[in-house]
């Protein structure tokens, strides 16, 4: 197995190092471009949410992203140091007039992840939350 | 305007060329600032952009707000297959358009 581990202060700024370092990573397990860009959205999202729900943009609490490369496929831890969710709601989420008229012009990130991915799971406790994200390395139709 | 739009207009076409890279949280503010400047017909060109994200999708929604209060038309321009297929996953698509450079053509006179 081989790993990649990096820790970013919760600024939106170095999600953009996170997210260079997913294409470096998914153009070495040899995914395709179109799921290279795939990768880099998930896991800007996951990182854009760590740093805005779970840190709360503390500038000293931290974002870790772990990389872990096997034999089957690519998975991505991406932990906060905030105080935990209740849930996250992965469901689908599109805009439409409603959320036009009032003003709901965020919330996308959730239900794009789990979109992108193969596998998405959620832990959460009182010391933060651990997202982990994996893609296989055999393409998904 | 911030520098990170450059306008072209035309008639009551306004074209909105992005310059950035990324549309996403860093970028954002500064882009949906150019919400404030479009015309009856108003393009966002993407042809240098190469990534956006939910919070980039948001700022860009502050636009589609902005024409829908004016009665305007938006399109979008120079889109990548993944963004179409973005755009698509969370139906943009429906509230600004994928339009051809060439079907703007008979509007610069």
């Amino acid at each position: 197995m081989e790993r990649v581990e990096l820790n970013i202060p919760s600024n939106p700024v170095f999600e953009r190092v996170v997210r260079a370092s997913a294409a470096e990573v998914g153009s070495a397990v040899g995914f395709s471009a179109a799921r290279i860009e795939d990768l880099k959205l998930a896991i800007s999202e996951a990182v854009n949410n760590a740093i805005d729900h779970g840190n709360r943009r503390e500038a000293s609490k931290l974002v870790a992203v772990v990389f872990e490369i096997d034999g089957e496929k690519l998975e991505i831890r991406i932990s906060d140091q905030g105080s935990g969710i209740d849930r996250l709601d992965v469901g689908r989420r599109v805009i439409d007039e409603q959320g036009l008229e009032s003003g709901q012009l965020r919330g996308f990130g959730m239900y794009l992840i789990s979109e992108l991915v193969d596998d998405l799971e959620v832990s959460s406790t009182h010391r933060g939350t651990v997202l982990t994200l994996r893609l296989y390395r055999r393409e998904q139709p | 305007m911030s520098e990170i739009i450059r306008r072209e207009e035309f008639g009551d076409v306004a074209i909105l060329h992005i310059t950035t890279t990324s549309v996403d949280g860093v970028s954002a503010a500064a882009i949906a600032g150019a919400c404030q400047e479009m015309r009856p017909i108003t393009v966002l060109d993407f042809s240098e952009v190469s990534f956006i994200n939910s919070a980039g999708i948001s700022a860009l929604l502050k636009f589609v707000v902005a024409a829908r209060k004016s009665g305007y038309k938006l399109f979008a321009m120079h889109v990548s297959p993944h963004h179409q297929k973005i755009f698509k996953m969370v139906e943009m698509s429906r509230f600004m358009p994928v339009i051809e450079e060439r079907d703007l053509a008979e509007h610069r006179v």
